[in-house]
């Protein structure tokens, strides 16, 4: 492209080109080697060049005549012509990062102009850790981003920026992918992505208005450059175990644990049989991943391809996991004005999920049941006369085998992503540029699930005697697709006026199309036993149909107008201003229509001239702003029949009927959000030490809640409506420390620190209805907000707090609201609890260390989090005749051992107490990578060779008693986030792989 | 491509032009609008509304595991059954009447009865403007509405005393609603509100020999009256309670009991008012109620709860056929041929949650008989031994025994008659969700449990607690019961 510019520099200057003499020379880099592409100008002879692929030039101009040399990443030089062949050594640029630029919404800005918090990640940042969604990757990379994730294979993390802001409306961050706004990256190969752009405070947020409440997340794919053919490969193989688990009690001590809770000696403490049960159902995970692409660029195209490949086999027995994702993203110069840039993705992923309640059910099961008895049949909790486990006795819990469940679980899931769009720039004037964007995204999903009814309840009890379920097998099969696509059109017009007033405007509009969701569910009984007769052509199935959904959910419409200003003053005084009206089909008539405003300030210190002098400092700019956000992905607000699913006109008796069990408020509209923050970017110390620190104050002022009805209204689904406000109050610190050593060495060492201080800081004194959550699914609830818990984090514990043991019986005794100490059946549920702490963390942080020394790489990072309580929810659901903790089944109340830290067995289900709350404070090495690059002759056909070695959460310490601290679960603060109940737990994995360039 | 951004620019600059609120109309595919009434303006539409009341009568919530731990476990006729450890969540602490106010199975019964009300609510609001359906029609859906209104509102004063009546469709944004629905009533404003209700079905319900052999579980003239009596005799109107036993016509006492409880027996010519189950495809019967009930364990089909008590099995005279039609005995066969083999859990099961065609179903076709004509006897005779007429008493109190195979009652004296009448209301009814309450009613709760073995606190155990969140939520305007904090 460079060459084009100056070629076409070179036409015009071409009348100058007679006169002065052929000067020679080569520009050189501080090692001697040549720079390619170098500018040389002439002033006088009002001659240029550039410099060939050695470095070497030759240009017509008079000996002692001043040459200008210039070239992007370097100081620009300017030295006297001479007759004999030139040196030129040209410096690299100090500068070389003021001219690194960020991604904004609609746009780009320098970085150094920017007045907003940003947090820009580049390629090598998102794929060192091989995961294989980008989010998971970044984890403790950004300072103020903090990252829930699961190892489960496919699942999305919760990605959280500057804290939580909303209970119940969409909680995750806009992603917008190559222009595309989506809900989810699951699709995107990681090694596809060249910067991935955190953007955090209102005021970079506020130009996506309705949707920005979260953050927006702006996910930029790679593109061809240089003019040469790039071919890369990467391929790596790893495998993966459960990073920690808990040590359950074995046989015999489960049978003493039993036998006291029973008070009898229904268990033998003499048991054949000890089964680990947590064993039978998990393997070493294996997962491999292989990415290929071809890249370049001509003067009117420039080509990316790619194809990658991850496949998975999960630590679950027979959950696996696959994707495979193609892309393709071209930019063509059509004409000197326009440019079109094209880009499309697919990705195909296939999963056969297994339920993840088999972690559970192996954490209960009694290690005396066998996996399979002698005759093969599937151990059952069975207990016979002799006190061990049968095939026939008395029934001792109601857990399945979770072996035999994971081997009748059948089920596939296949789904396929497209997404591409169509971007046309076009410069009107020089100053003035219009640009034209549509995107659109497919998505189809497909799922069967067979569930072989009578071979499972054989399996279970094979006795004659046995009542065979009445339909032989069940099938399910789903169908779900949609199609999204958004259109924008914008003018941009930036232009200087007298060298000092820089100014950039930016108008225009968008609408994007949320289409409706389309579902199909299937239900059908006594299908073939082979899979691939079960949809046979022209065989009419009705008879054998349970169950048949047909859904088309509410398609979603937004239309939107949007404006930015920016000005720049003497390269250091920042303005920028923004606006966004936004329209939502989501809300009523009269209150569906937003405006969103926003401004930012900025200031760069060290180019005023009273900084010119400080030494150690390099830049210093301080930047502020103020914004409004809106969140409309909030629950929505139609009031509907709930009819039946046969015929919702059907008179009979027997039909589900009519009914309005729904309530709605006609005022629902947007979350809003404001924020102010304030930051301050900084490079000491010749820039090797760079920082920033950021702090904001961020309220959301009309939280919708799902406000559970009063239960005598009868209205079962929960009404929305505006009654919370929540604030978040923090400071982010960022800083990294690069050196150079020798020329061999070079090292760093970074970290961030957030810090968040979350809290519901008001609720409207009427209508106010608790939202009770945290089900533990034994009638036990762990979480609460309500007029009581303004001044609480979200996601806050609401239990009795436990008070230890009672010595003289071995009992759980609780204080109650006098601080009395008391047994459960005493307490009471409306005066008795307790706010017991919130899981969401109070501070993240994350470090990172690495060196490069010659052809080897090395790095760690790390990610913490503290202040967060997490609910050992296995545990606290632990019914009688259920495997205990080793640590219990060694250390209970007895009467011989009434000091024990663990109360004396019970059968009772116990109420929900801080005796199950842990500390959620976790530090886990992340990553560690090790890589060396292998030394490639020039010229040769392969380029570039690096051989690496990782390892993805080798270490971790943490406080929690059970497996993970890190639980996700549904991503709902209010449902089992933060509580261990059917949780994947998190991995190690160690990976080795291999990155080649041709 | 020129074209298309054209067209494309066309479009977004639409929005400029005003046309971009209209754009903003969407159409909702997920569920049916409110606004589209008209739909359901016929005499199908109509009678959709009242369906899905009888179809709440169906749900686990209301008629199932809560309402059976709640109705039957607490009492002396049944204990919790299953495994010893298995607690049912909270079952263990409803039969040893130790439950508190966050006890979830008081919390979904209450809950459930007033989704139900809701509905009777929504039904009694939207078929008056249904105005192309048949008047009688509509009259009648009316009617049948109050009458299930009247029925859950008796549960509920039962259970739990004066609770909010909520005898409108409450505005949300109402102040004066909002304390409708937080504020309780009294246990008096309740029955008043009960027999409004009922007076106003009885004059538009049609007789049961009216609907078609597949109506037959709707509600009539003769279950509103019986209802209406039952509500009376809560209140000691005993007068009130004979008259209105007096205009339950129609029915008869079958002479087989056992069939009664079978699919053979359904709604038949003693049958006044029952829950319908159907458990053929489609199945809609009782969520999970033949299943928790079921025996348990090796050769069992159920989760075995609710099992009947020794003290039950004691109330039994000689030669009383309603034992073995009441009670599952563990190593028996069943009529339909079913061993019920020793290896099972518990020595007894419920018979009258037994499903032969379904037996393992989670909705089966087993009915529960609220209200039958034997108890309409059995409430006239209490309540004419009452107003001094004891031999009138004795003569409907022997119908019902002669039918059981027992011979005439001993009992003479007015004091030993009444004993009598409650005695053979437990046999008769025993299992029908009647004895805990009929316990209460009659002030021999705390010596009945005692036999039992069970502590009824006198003062705070005839009333559940009312849910420790409803009470949370009212915040003032309503308090609990008394003994539950």
């Amino acid at each position: 492209m460079r060459n084009i510019i100056f070629s076409f520099l070179a036409l015009i200057l071409l009348p100058a080109y007679m006169s002065g003499q052929v000067i020679k020379g080569k520009v050189l880099d501080k090692d001697g080697i040549g720079i390619p592409g170098a500018m040389i100008v002439a002033a006088d002879s009002k001659t240029s060049t550039d410099t060939d692929f050695d470095g070497n030039f030759s240009i017509n101009a008079k000996v002692g005549e001043v040459l200008k040399i210039s070239m992007v990443g370097f100081d620009a030089l300017s030295v006297p012509a001479t007759a004999a062949p030139m040196s030129i050594n040209l410096q690299e640029s100090k500068d070389t990062e003021l001219k690194e630029v960020v991604i904004i919404g609609y746009g780009t800005r320098k970085k150094i102009d920017n007045t907003t918090a940003i947090t820009s990640l580049k390629a090598e940042e998102i794929s060192k850790t091989k995961v294989l969604n980008a989010s998971q990757a970044i984890q403790g990379k950004a300072a103020g981003v903090q990252v829930i994730s699961s190892d489960l294979p496919g699942s999305t993390p919760s990605v959280i920026i500057r804290g939580l802001g909303t209970a119940l409306g969409g909680r995750t961050p806009l992603y917008v992918v190559d222009g595309m706004p989506t809900d989810n990256i699951n699709n995107i190969n990681t090694n596809d992505i060249t910067s991935y752009e955190i953007l955090k405070d209102a005021s970079s947020l506020a130009i996506y208005g309705t949707r920005a409440a979260n953050g927006v997340i702006i996910i930029t794919t790679k593109k061809g450059k240089g003019d040469k053919v790039l071919v890369e490969f990467e391929s790596f193989a790893g495998f993966r175990k459960p990073l920690r688990t808990v040590k359950m009690a074995g046989s015999e001590a489960y049978a003493r644990y039993s036998n006291a809770a029973l008070n009898n000696t229904t268990f033998s403490e003499n048991q054949p049989v000890n089964t680990n049960w947590l064993d039978a159902i998990t393997r070493t995970g294996s997962y491999t991943q292989n990415n290929a692409s071809i890249s370049g660029s001509t003067e009117s195209v420039k080509y990316f391809f790619s194809i990658g490949n991850y496949e998975e086999k999960a630590i679950l027995n027979g959950l696996d996991y696959s994707r495979f994702t193609f892309r393709n993203n071209n930019e063509y110069k059509i004409s000197k004005k326009l440019t079109l840039n094209q880009n499309f993705s697919f990705t195909s992923a296939n999963s056969s999920p297994k339920p993840l309640g088999a972690f559970t059910n192996a954490y209960k099961q009694s290690p005396i049941v066998p996996v399979r008895f002698a005759s093969g049949q599937y151990g059952v909790s069975f207990v016979d006369a002799n006190g061990v486990a049968n095939t026939s006795g008395s029934s001792f819990n109601n857990v399945g085998n979770p072996v035999a469940q994971l081997d009748f679980y059948d089920e596939e899931q296949r789904s396929i992503s497209l997404q591409g769009g169509l971007k046309l720039d076009y410069d009107i004037l020089k100053s003035l540029k219009f640009t034209s964007q549509f995107n659109g995204e497919y998505y189809s999903w497909k799922q069967y699930n067979f569930d072989d009814t009578r071979t499972i309840d054989i399996a279970g009890d094979p006795s004659p005697g046995n009542t065979l379920p009445t339909n032989i097998n069940e099938l399910t099969k789903g169908r779900e697709q949609y199609f999204n696509w958004n259109l924008s059109n914008y003018l941009t017009y930036n232009k200087v006026f007298n060298e000092i007033h820089d100014v950039e405007l930016t108008a225009g509009i968008e609408t994007s199309v949320k289409g409706a969701r389309e579902k199909l569910t299937i239900r059908r009984k006594n299908v073939n036993a082979n899979s691939n007769y079960w949809s046979l052509a022209g065989v009419d199935n009705v008879a054998n149909v349970i169950s048949y959904r047909d859904e088309v959910f509410n398609e979603t419409r937004l239309a939107s107008y949007f404006g930015r200003f920016q000005y720049k003053l003497m390269d250091r005084y920042l303005i920028t201003g923004t606006i966004r009206r936004d329209g939502s089909s989501n809300f009523a008539k009269d209150y569906r229509w937003g405006t969103f405003p926003a401004f930012g300030l900025g200031w760069v210190i060290t180019k005023e001239e009273f900084m010119a002098n400080a030494t150690g400092i390099d830049l210093l700019k301080l930047r502020g702003g103020w914004g409004r956000l809106g969140n409309q992905t909030v629950p929505l607000n139609n009031q509907a029949y709930a009819s039946g699913l046969t015929s919702y006109l059907g008179g009979s008796i027997l039909n589900e009927g009519t009914t309005v069990n729904s309530q709605v408020d006609p005022s629902l509209s947007w979350e809003i959000t404001e924020e102010t923050s304030v930051g301050l970017d900084f490079e000491l110390l010749n820039k090797r030490l760079k920082g920033s620190f950021d702090v904001y104050e961020k309220n959301t002022t009309n939280v919708i809640l799902n406000v559970r009805p009063y239960p005598t209204s009868g209205i079962v689904v929960a009404t929305p409506g505006h009654v919370g406000e929540v604030s978040n109050k923090g400071y982010e610190i960022a800083l990294r420390w690069d050196d150079k050593l020798t020329d061999n060495l070079s090292y760093w060492v970074g970290g961030n620190y957030s810090k968040n201080i979350n809290k519901l800081s008001g609720l409207k004194d009427f209508d106010i209805s608790p939202i009770i959550g945290g089900n533990l699914g034994n009638g036990q609830d762990t979480k609460l907000l309500n007029s009581t818990s303004v001044g609480q984090p979200l996601g806050s514990f609401y239990i009795y707090e436990f008070a230890g043991i009672d010595p003289a019986n071995g009992k759980m005794l609780y204080y109650n609201a006098s601080g009395a100490k008391v047994t459960q059946d005493a307490l009471s549920a409306t005066n008795d609890k307790k706010y017991a702490g919130s899981i969401l963390p109070k501070s993240n942080y994350g470090v990172t260390v690495g060196l490069n020394y010659k052809n080897i790489d090395f790095s760690v990072d790390g990610y913490g989090t503290g202040g967060a309580k997490v609910y050992n929810g296995k545990k606290a659901q632990r019914f009688t005749g259920e495997n205990i903790e080793q640590s219990l089944a060694t250390d209970f109340w007895s009467v011989s051992n009434t000091n024990a830290s663990n109360p004396a067995p019970f059968n009772q289900v116990p109420v929900a107490s801080t005796y199950y709350l842990e500390s959620g404070d976790f530090f886990r090495v992340n990553n560690i990578t090790l890589g060396y690059k292998v030394p490639m002759k020039e010229n040769q056909f392969l380029s570039y060779c690096r051989i690496y070695m990782n390892a993805i959460n080798p270490f971790i310490t943490q406080k929690f008693s059970g497996f993970s601290p890190e639980l996700n679960g549904d991503g709902n603060p209010y449902g089992n986030q933060g509580i261990e109940l059917d949780a994947y737990p998190t991995l190690r994995s160690f990976v080795i792989g291999a990155n080649l360039k041709f | 491509m020129k074209k298309i951004y054209i067209t494309m620019f066309a479009l977004s600059a639409c929005f400029f032009s005003g046309c971009a609120d209209d754009y903003l109309d969407v159409d909702q595919t997920e569920s049916i609008s409110t606004t589209d009434i008209e739909l359901f303006n016929n005499d199908a539409g109509a009678t959709t509304f009242v369906t899905s009341i009888y179809s709440k009568f169906l749900d686990w919530d209301m008629t199932s595991f809560g309402w059976i731990g709640l109705s039957s476990i607490t009492s002396d006729d049944a204990d919790k059954g299953s495994s010893p450890g298995d607690t049912g969540t909270d079952k263990d602490v409803l039969d040893a009447l130790t439950y508190n106010a966050s006890n979830p199975s008081v919390e979904s019964t209450f809950n459930a009865n007033y989704d139900g009300i809701n509905r009777c609510n929504q039904a009694l609001n939207i078929i008056p403007k249904l105005d192309k359906a048949d008047a009688n029609l509509r009259a009648r859906l009316l009617g049948e509405a109050k009458f299930l209104r009247a029925f859950m509102y008796f549960t509920l004063v039962k259970a739990y005393g004066g609770v909010p009546i909520v005898d409108h469709l409450p505005n949300p944004t109402s102040e004066e609603d909002k304390i409708m629905l937080l504020t309780r009533k009294t246990a008096a404003e309740v029955y008043a509100f009960i027999e409004s209700d009922l007076n106003d079905a009885i004059a538009v319900l049609p007789n049961k020999s009216v609907y078609s052999a597949d109506e037959k579980a709707r509600a009539s003239k003769g279950a509103a009256h019986a209802l209406l009596a039952k509500v009376n005799l809560y209140q000691k109107n005993w007068q009130k309670v004979v008259d209105n036993c007096n205009l339950v016509t129609g029915y008869s006492i079958v002479p087989d009991y056992a069939a009664m409880f079978r699919l053979s027996g359904e709604n038949g010519d003693e049958s006044i008012f029952e829950i319908n189950g159907v458990g053929s495809v489609p199945a809609k019967g009782i969520q999970g109620y033949s299943a928790s009930q079921g025996a348990r364990g090796a050769g069992g089909w159920g989760w075995g709860f609710n099992t009947p008590s020794q003290s039950l099995v004691n109330a039994y005279e000689v030669g009383d056929v309603r034992k073995n039609a009441t009670i599952i005995f563990r190593g028996t066969t069943l009529y339909d041929g079913r061993v019920v083999p020793v290896t099972v859990e518990n020595e007894r099961y419920n018979f009258k949650a037994y499903s032969s065609a379904f037996t393992d179903g989670w909705e089966t076709d087993v009915n529960i008989k609220y209200l039958r004509y034997a108890e309409v006897l059995l409430m006239k005779a209490e309540a004419l031994n009452e107003l001094n007429q004891t031999p009138a008493a004795i003569l409907l109190l022997n119908q019902i025994r002669n039918r059981a195979g027992l011979a005439n009652t001993t009992a003479v004296s007015q004091g030993d008659v009444k004993t009598a009448i409650w005695k053979e209301r437990r046999v008769e009814m025993a299992f029908e969700h009647d004895r805990f309450f009929d316990l209460v009613r009659t002030g021999q709760a705390a010596a009945a449990f005692a036999v039992d073995g069970k502590t009824f606190t006198v003062g705070k155990n005839e009333l559940f607690p009312i849910p420790d969140s409803f009470i949370r939520q009212a915040a003032g305007l309503s308090s609990q019961n008394s003994g539950y904090n």
